[in-house]
């Protein structure tokens, strides 16, 4: 949980706030219980707006430490953290939430699972 | 190096060799099905031989410690880098009266001793790293207590590579390089401990052990089951096998898949940095010996639980290597743990590139997952008697055939 607004993105993206309100959160098993939930038009909606400016997020977050403590710079890493494993979803899956013909996700264990961004 | 390669001609194999030396006969599935069969193995084999526990790199000061329960040695472990800078196993046992001096939540737990003890919360007796009893309240109370001889239990704990294993026999028959012999130099001199960077999962499965090893032991499946995840993998070739004594490798080349406009994207930040990229040239000099392009990572099995799968960036982007261990808590339920090691990021875009590796690497993994509950109640219902065997999943064979000779009592 963050006490921070999740919205608040470099001056560069401050337009896909709406993106970082939906998607962006500091552990993986917050963000992976906003992917189970996420529909198909959710997955391709995310990915046709963050594709185009992947390159430029990750030119950013390549100034900025593995665990930024500024709050803009961390909002952008939680914001790419989110669509790396969102993305499959769209680009490999056929937009389910799910990996077709897997094992049930949630049985799944992170050790990291807690920690945040 | 060029000795290294001479030395190691004897564990190659071709497939002819494997087929002479292994058989082709179907393998019986009674050792996954049979109850009485896993009784054996825990005294035959889980107390007899080296088991990897931990890594060097998750203890890295002294106090540090883990703890990880151990259902198929009947034992809770405390793994503990003592003062001196080793690293020792005990029982997690107190010597007063058999509490757990460490107590632990889940399957595996980490602390640190602070001033390098640690005391037993039901009646305080209070011990060293190294094992020693250093205090016990109201100890006059006792009449008589032999301190010198209540240390903790010492279980035999040695490293390779900073893979820290633990031998439960008292007096293990062989040390643990040799143990694992020619494994030891075909997999020795890479630098694992530099990559720090681990993302664990785990999960407990409804299957016998070995299940869940046999399905992560062959290159077979991969056009199939992981259809979803690795689609378009091209040119996949399973081989330069080899057999080193209970263990045996082998080598995953392909010409790669078709990449995700994403993972491209991802996968530029890793290869583009010195640290992430692929590095044919780290290898071992007997892994790949000929240095090809398309080495995807080579697949050991180290006997009986343990799989090293040693990429060097070559296969999934950034990949560093990753390990399969396969834990029996009891016949019908295993513990799984599934660890992604990368060198640490220098940056927040190399690490949203390793987050998404790590999600295509894990998504692979439920994939695999997803057969195993159900190969298991196939066998247990008796509709088959044996498994059919084809080249590529030789290290099955291999590794049933090594479980037979230990449950027969030819090995030790
Ligand atoms: S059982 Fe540990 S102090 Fe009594
Ligand atoms: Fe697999």
């Amino acid at each position: 949980m963050t006490s921070t607004d999740p919205t608040l993105l470099p001056a560069a993206f401050a337009d896909l706030a709406p993106l970082a309100a939906r998607w962006a959160r500091p552990t993986e098993n917050e963000r992976n219980a906003v992917r189970h939930a996420a529909t198909a038009g959710e997955f391709a909606a995310f990915h046709d707006a963050l594709l185009p400016r992947l390159d430029a997020l990750l030119t950013y977050l390549r100034d900025c430490p593995p665990r930024p403590e500024d709050p803009a710079q961390r909002n952008a890493l939680m914001l790419a953290c989110a669509y790396a494993e969102a993305a499959p979803h769209h680009e490999l899956y056929g937009g389910s939430s799910e990996v077709p013909f897997s094992f049930d996700a949630r049985r799944f264990v992170a050790d990291h699972g807690d920690e945040a961004l | 190096m060029q000795e290294t390669i001479a030395t190691l001609d004897h564990i190659r194999r071709s497939v002819p060799q494997i087929r002479e030396e292994l058989g082709v006969d179907p393998i019986p599935v009674g050792a996954i099905r049979d109850p009485a069969i896993y009784e054996l193995e825990k005294e035959r084999i889980f107390r007899k031989v080296w088991l990897k526990v931990a890594t060097a790199w998750e203890l890295p000061d002294p106090g540090d410690y883990k703890v990880k329960e151990l259902p198929v040695a009947d034992t809770s472990i405390l793994i503990v880098r003592a003062k001196d800078g080793r690293i020792r196993a005990y029982h997690n046992v107190c010597t007063h009266r058999g509490n757990k001096v460490v107590p632990s939540k889940g399957f595996e737990s980490f602390g640190r001793a602070r001033a390098n003890v640690v005391t037993c919360r039901f009646h305080g007796w209070v011990f060293g790293t190294d094992g020693a009893l250093k205090s016990v309240p109201m100890e006059d109370a006792f009449g008589h207590l032999d301190k010198a001889c209540l240390g903790l239990r010492e279980i035999a704990c040695d490293e390779w590579e900073g893979f820290v294993f633990v031998n439960f026999d008292p007096e293990p028959a062989q040390s643990l390089r040799d143990y694992l012999g020619d494994f030891a130099t075909l997999f020795g001199g890479y630098p694992y401990r530099e990559s720090t960077t681990a993302f664990r999962y785990s999960t407990v499965l409804k299957c016998n052990w070995k299940v869940a090893l046999y399905a992560f032991s062959e290159g077979y499946h991969v056009p199939t089951i992981h259809a979803g995840s690795l689609p378009g993998f091209r040119g996949i070739e399973h081989s330069d096998f080899k057999l080193i004594g209970p263990h045996a490798s082998s080598t995953i080349y392909g010409a790669g898949m078709d990449t995700a406009p994403s993972t491209g994207i991802f996968a530029g930040v890793l290869h583009g940095s010195d640290s992430h990229a692929p590095r044919p040239d780290l290898l071992p000099a007997d892994i790949n010996p000929k240095r090809r392009g398309d080495f995807q990572f080579e697949l050991p099995n180290i006997f009986p639980n343990l799989l090293i799968h040693l990429a060097s960036g070559c296969g999934y982007p950034g990949l560093s290597y990753f390990t399969h261990q396969f834990w029996p808590l009891d016949h019908g339920t295993t513990l799984w743990e599934g660890i992604n090691y990368f060198r640490p990021a220098a940056n927040a875009a190399e690490y949203a590139a390793q987050v998404h590796v790590n999600a295509l690497h894990r998504n692979a993994w439920l994939e695999d997952t997803a057969t195993m509950e159900d190969t298991f109640t196939g066998i247990m219902s008796g509709a088959i008697d044996d498994m059919q065997l084809m080249d590529q999943e030789f290290l099955i064979r291999h590794a049933a055939l090594t479980l037979n000779s230990y449950l027969a009592g030819d090995k030790q």
